[in-house]
């Protein structure tokens, strides 16, 4: 197979747009710098169509598409004071048939330096891209392009619409742009949380290896029983997840209590018009204090309501978004060389960002494709990729009346996830379960 | 169509045992059912090994003109010793100490130890030529390389056998170091041809001896080790 698909490869290009390249925008800049031999920022978005994939016909849909998007057909490269994205017109990305363990290392110099790749496996098409191309909207964006591409080859024309793009049109320029930079306009730069929260312990497991947990529910169900907690969806699964970890930091043993803190991008799309492919999200981060008193599982949802529609509007945005730009624009750091910069950025990140959160959680929320392509789509899924530090990554997604929520984690333990679909559970949500963990018969299994 | 009874979530057909609970799946009307493949892929994906080939050649011809002109210098311009040789045993040494790293990732552990000891040794040799007897390489020096390169050697040893976790690297390091205290000292003692008694060493012999039955103690009992784990863990 593999062979059958190099045959598709192109003769190396002219360089005639040597001079095009992209500086990282202003979440991008930190993702490389946490690249290690064990860790890349990387995530990925998969979409289950109803019928076995044709690998040929996804690279030649996967070769329509790519150029269609500058931003994720290029190489990092190392500057003096920066890094950035130059086009990269080596041959590939070459699909390949889906691994176990996804998300795995992405080696800069490695995949002929394309910094996405593409799987198939059964009737799923899978794509994986290191953050600092774009978020999870670009992603989903080249994702449903790429799957229109391949129908389209298949003999099924899908007319371009909100995430799938024309692949014959040339890119318009705001999709390309670091919105950050046009937004990041506020006059007082309010302060960063940067508490240490509760941290998930738990054995390590080998290298490569990313445990998968995916709970598929029904939009439906969700929906009424958030609502009769006078919440959205997303305010109910968070508060899900902070009683997960509020109950799996009380069953653990500790010396003392710890906050319990969720990061959570948001789109600033939403708030902040923009074609941008690129990273256009900042974090927020819900929590709980159990140090102040034993919260119920109603006063969560509460507690998360308020401070969604307290914190997540344009005002507050703006003014997380100028915090995190104003490093960036302040002329003594601009100047500073590279590698003193990774090493600041490298410690910081290790000694409080990383310990400011106890879990991460997205909703890309409920996915709208063209009605042409609706017929052939069965569901997607979303891995917000291996975390940096042993905890737990939940990413969520909805597609019809199918929501699918992802946990992947690097650790043995499943804790937190036992707690939060037990929560669901409880609450009279039925949950179906798939996951790629190793699960031996019990006979096979040593005694203890 | 399974249920975990614990979890009371419902389980993918292929799944054995609740991925949440470990509760195994058992269906008393069906004991030996087959279980269908499972959704997900088997093949475990490896992480593409990036091949730092102008890296390789950069220093490959860096350290070869910086040995080759270091020659010729020596031998067209001052020629009063040979100090070169100090410069190519050092130049040969990067080189063998970066060829795991950048030529050649999957040499054997064991030979790139090896490699490494006998380029320290051909250093030590080479600087023997500049000074006025040889006897300090061969009883001294080169006993000092090859005990070196057995300490060495026996980190990968003990970890195909014993889990190499920091309490297991701790007792390797604390039985190493007084073994080459006593044959550093014996070597001393014989190069200065004075009788073979041990005496500082013998003071770093039962302080490590000490350390070692403790180490031996806390990994015997699972609890003390836990303990251990969990104070010390970082």
């Amino acid at each position: 197979m593999a062979n059958r698909l190099r045959s598709t490869r192109t003769p190396k290009p002219s360089r005639s747009k040597k001079d095009v390249w992209y500086k990282l925008d202003l979440s991008a800049i930190v993702y490389p710098t946490l690249q290690r031999s064990d860790f890349s920022s990387v995530y990925r978005l998969s979409v289950v169509l109803k019928d076995a994939i044709d690998p040929v016909l996804l690279q030649k849909a996967l070769e329509q598409t790519l150029p269609r998007f500058p931003t994720y057909k290029v190489a990092i490269r190392k500057g003096l004071f920066w890094r950035y994205l130059e086009p990269n017109n080596r041959p590939g990305p070459y699909v390949m048939e889906d691994i176990k363990n996804p998300c795995m290392p992405m080696p800069f110099k490695g995949n002929n330096r394309y910094l996405i790749r593409v799987y198939y496996y059964d009737s799923r098409i899978a794509l994986e891209a290191h953050h600092c191309l774009g978020d999870g909207t670009g992603g989903m964006c080249l994702l449903q392009t790429l799957t229109a591409s391949y129908l389209g080859l298949l003999g099924h024309p899908i007319k371009p619409e909100g995430f799938v793009l024309d692949t014959s049109s040339t890119p318009d320029p705001e999709e390309l742009e670091d919105a950050y930079m046009r937004y990041a306009n506020a006059q007082v730069c309010p302060p960063r949380p940067a508490e240490k929260t509760y941290r998930v312990r738990g054995t390590k497991e080998p290298f490569y290896t990313l445990n998968i947990i995916d709970g598929i529910l029904s939009v439906k169900e969700v929906m009424a029983v958030a609502k009769q907690y006078d919440a959205s969806i997303t305010e109910y699964l968070n508060a899900v997840l902070l009683y997960a970890l509020l109950q799996k930091q009380s069953s653990d043993f500790h010396l003392r209590l710890r906050p319990v803190r969720i990061a959570m991008p948001v789109n600033l799309r939403r708030f902040f018009p923009s074609k941008t492919l690129r990273n256009f999200i900042t974090m927020v981060y819900p929590s709980i204090d159990p140090r102040l008193g034993e919260y119920e599982f109603k006063e969560i949802v509460e507690h998360i309501h308020h401070y969604m529609r307290y914190y997540i509007n344009d005002k507050f945005l703006r003014g997380d978004i100028t915090t995190n730009a104003a490093t960036q624009r302040n002329p003594l750091i601009r100047v500073v060389p590279l590698f003193i910069k990774d090493f600041v950025v490298r410690t910081f990140y290790t000694k409080v960002q990383d310990k400011n959160s106890s879990a991460g959680l997205t909703n890309m929320g409920a996915l709208h494709v063209p009605k042409d392509m609706k017929p052939y789509i069965e569901r997607f899924d979303i891995y917000m990729g291996q975390p940096f530090s042993s905890r737990t990554n939940c990413a969520i997604i909805s597609f019809e009346d199918i929501l699918t929520i992802n946990f992947a984690s690097s650790i043995m333990e499943a804790d937190v996830e036992r707690f939060f679909f037990r929560k669901l559970v409880q609450d009279g949500i039925h949950v179906k379960i798939e996951s790629n963990r190793n699960i031996e018969p019990a006979s096979l299994r040593e005694p203890g | 169509m399974s249920y975990c009874v614990n979890c009371g979530v419902e389980l993918e057909a292929s799944l054995r045992e609740c991925p949440l609970c470990h509760t195994p799946v058992i269906n008393p009307i069906q004991l030996n059912r087959e279980f269908p493949p499972s959704p997900y892929p088997s093949k475990k994906g490896q992480v593409e090994v990036v091949k730092r080939k102008d890296l390789g050649i950069l220093l490959s011809v860096v350290l070869s003109a910086t040995s080759i002109t270091c020659f010729l210098l020596n031998l067209l311009v001052f020629d009063a010793s040979l100090w070169s040789l100090v410069v190519i045993g050092c130049c040969i040494c990067l080189f063998v100490f970066t060829f795991p790293a950048i030529f050649y990732s999957k040499t054997p552990i064991y030979l790139s130890l090896l490699a490494d000891g006998v380029s320290v040794a051909v250093y030590l040799f080479l600087i023997s030529f500049l000074t006025s007897s040889n006897r300090w390489f061969w009883q001294l020096g080169l006993p000092i390389v090859i005990l070196l390169t057995l300490c060495a050697e026996c980190f990968p040893l003990l970890s195909k056998f014993f889990p190499l976790t920091i309490l297991s690297c701790a007792l390797c390091i604390f039985v190493e170091i007084p073994a080459f205290c006593v044959s550093l000292e014996l070597l001393i003692k014989h190069i200065l041809e004075r009788p073979y008694r041990i005496t500082w060493s013998a003071v770093v012999l039962t302080v490590c001896v000490i350390i070692d039955f403790a180490l031996i103690t806390i990994l015997a009992k699972k609890r003390l080790r836990n303990e251990v784990r969990r104070r010390l863990h970082f």
